[in-house]
């Protein structure tokens, strides 16, 4: 097997609405590049990038998701093994907001209870058609505990300080520990060492 | 042209040209691949999907029936719908105690027509993001729907439909001193639709009728309605219809296409309906499928998979469900659809060309972790899809 090139693996999951720009945000992360002309993610889709946070080399291993209604007893198979969870939804599409707490549900029913969660307002350069007020999302944010940033795929705007800030609250929780396994289960949710926190 | 290919139209020409299409004959010649020459193709998929019976005699009143028969669906869903919608404005009629647009109750003609716009805009989104690399579904169509884009018709085409639904929302803020500023998004220029070029009243885009097609069989199999994915079956078949070199065929080709898409749905819907997944015709059994017929015809490979836990849902999800549309260039996806409609059990083939998708890379896959295989199979490498058929048939005919 090849040599570790990092300490810590992450695996962070992408979901939302289909069109609110899940795979914008992630490819604006992981290329820094913006595409208008992405075809629709079908089942699932999966990133890597490596970042530096306090010191150590973080590997994380970001799974995009589609958002169609169809595709959840795929995706949610995935929500298990992830450790940080992004919930993107776009300021120009009611609709896409108003599902935010349908989509909190699902995290509640499939993934790890400690699972990292945050909450984002993609493409907030459109200002002159936004209908969800940035209030609006802080609020629901807050309801729940989670961070919250408004972002813009297009116009690079929190996208890289939305992943770093997940990845530095999933490093916080980490217990300092020797490098995991590469041998990945996303599925069983067990298996990566040092995930499993301590409790404060 | 050389001879060898000359020769293969030539045996095509002579199952063609009899009375009675012999299926099995034919079979046998598009599995290797159909010429493009002559709309060969076009009128092979026809017959292949079951559109085209096998006595030619019956083609051409067949034909004429299902075109009109189209044409009322068209009437029935877009047309009077749209003129009702048009002409609230001048009388109210269609406002009255019993229906009305708050009317909850599920036989509301207003109800329908909400619940009709989601499914619209679902389809709106994904059918202009349809093969982004190619120019041809952005390009005008030769042959516009003249049923819809008569000049004298005022009522709302789905066009009108995307517009209004997209853009009737407003920010309403109020300040403290109870000042009511309401923003509304129609003054602005710039919108997320204006990114793709729309086309002067009178021409559509080739994506509009595709948007069309799938809207019709929304409407009629509501059951299943539009599921992501849909746009990528019939994608390749409208392209194909589209570019038929056949002048006299390629003018229907919105109407062939609905059919020959509704039929090849008949087989491949299961993949789209959820509460089937778990069954013995859903995605997850076919996706099984994937890798214990990989465990047959080749243990290491299999077990290196299973052992790195990747599992088919990461990558066979999206092969099988598009048929591999999003794996290979739109030509290529076309020579691989060739043999699939060929394949006389229906996409058994398709399950051991993601098998060979899977020997063939067998190397790589032994030597990478995770991450790389990962890539490997979700940007798939080898772009030669010959290579890649033929090593299924070598699979399939090593049973």
């Amino acid at each position: 097997m090849a040599k570790k090139t990092y300490d810590l693996l992450f695996k962070l999951l992408l979901i939302g609405d289909s069109g609110v720009g899940k795979t914008c945000v992630l490819f604006r992360f992981s290329d820094d590049a913006f595409n208008t002309t992405f075809i629709s993610t079908i089942g699932i889709d999966f990133k890597i990038k490596t970042v530096e946070l306090q010191g150590k080399k973080i590997k994380l291993q970001i799974w995009d998701t589609a958002g169609q209604e169809r595709f959840h007893t795929i995706t949610t198979s995935y929500y298990r093994g992830a450790m940080g969870i992004m919930l993107v939804y776009d300021i120009t599409n009611a609709k896409s907001f108003e599902n935010i707490s349908k989509w909190l549900r699902n995290i509640d029913e499939h993934a790890n209870e400690d699972v990292e969660r945050m909450l984002l307002g993609n493409k907030c350069d459109m200002e002159d058609k936004r209908v969800v007020p940035k209030a609006k999302g802080e609020q629901i944010a807050r309801e729940h505990g989670i961070r919250f940033f408004e972002t813009s795929a297009k116009a690079n705007i929190n996208i890289e300080k939305a992943f770093l800030t997940l990845a530095e609250d999933i490093l916080r929780k980490t217990p300092v520990k020797e490098p995991n396994s590469e041998n990945v289960d996303i599925s069983s949710g067990g298996g990566v060492t040092g995930w499993k926190s301590k409790c404060c | 042209m050389s001879r060898l290919h000359q020769s293969r139209i030539a045996d095509f020409q002579e199952v063609l040209g009899e009375p009675t299409v012999a299926l099995a004959k034919l079979r046998d010649l598009c599995f290797s691949g159909i010429p493009f020459d002559g709309g060969l193709r076009c009128l092979c998929w026809k017959i292949l999907l079951n559109y085209l019976p096998l006595e030619k005699a019956s083609w051409s009143s067949l034909l004429k029936k299902q075109r009109d028969l189209y044409s009322q669906f068209l009437k029935e869903m877009i047309i009077q719908p749209g003129i009702a919608k048009a002409n609230l404005g001048v009388s109210r009629e269609d406002v009255t105690l019993e229906d009305h647009p708050l009317n909850p109750n599920p036989d509301s003609r207003w109800n329908t027509y909400f619940k009709d716009n989601e499914v619209l805009l679902q389809i709106d989104k994904d059918v202009r993001r349809l093969y982004p690399d190619m120019a041809f579904f952005q390009r005008p169509t030769d042959y516009p729907c003249l049923l819809i884009l008569d000049p004298q018709n005022e009522f709302e085409t789905l066009r009108k439909r995307v517009e209004q639904t997209t853009l009737k929302s407003q920010t309403v803020a109020r300040n403290r001193s109870g000042v009511t500023n309401v923003s509304s998004p129609l003054k602005t220029t710039s919108n997320s639709l204006s990114e793709y070029e729309v086309l002067p009243n009178g021409c559509e885009a080739h994506w509009e009728v595709v948007e069309r097609i799938l809207f019709i069989y929304a409407k009629l199999n509501p059951g299943i309605a539009y599921v992501q994915g849909m746009n990528e079956i019939v994608g390749p078949l409208y392209y194909t219809f589209a570019t038929d070199p056949n002048s006299e065929w390629k003018e229907h080709a919105e109407a062939d296409t609905f059919f020959c898409f509704t039929n090849l749905m008949a087989e491949i819907r299961d993949n789209f309906i959820k509460s089937l997944d778990d069954s013995q015709c859903g995605i997850t059994y076919k996706m099984e499928k994937v890798y214990s017929t990989l465990k047959e015809k080749d243990v290491e490979l299999y077990l290196k998979l299973q052992e790195q836990n990747i599992k088919p849902q990461f990558f066979a999800f999206r092969w099988l469900t598009l048929l591999l549309s999003q794996e290979f260039l739109l030509p290529d996806v076309i020579r691989i659809w060739d043999s699939l409609f060929a394949d006389d059990k229906r996409f058994d083939f398709l399950l051991l060309v993601c098998c060979a998708m899977l020997t063939l890379i067998r190397d790589q896959l032994l030597e990478g972790d995770f991450t790389l295989n990962m890539r490997l199979l979700q940007d798939y490498p080898i772009s030669d899809v010959h290579l890649i058929l033929k090593k299924a048939k070598e699979l399939q005919d090593s049973k």
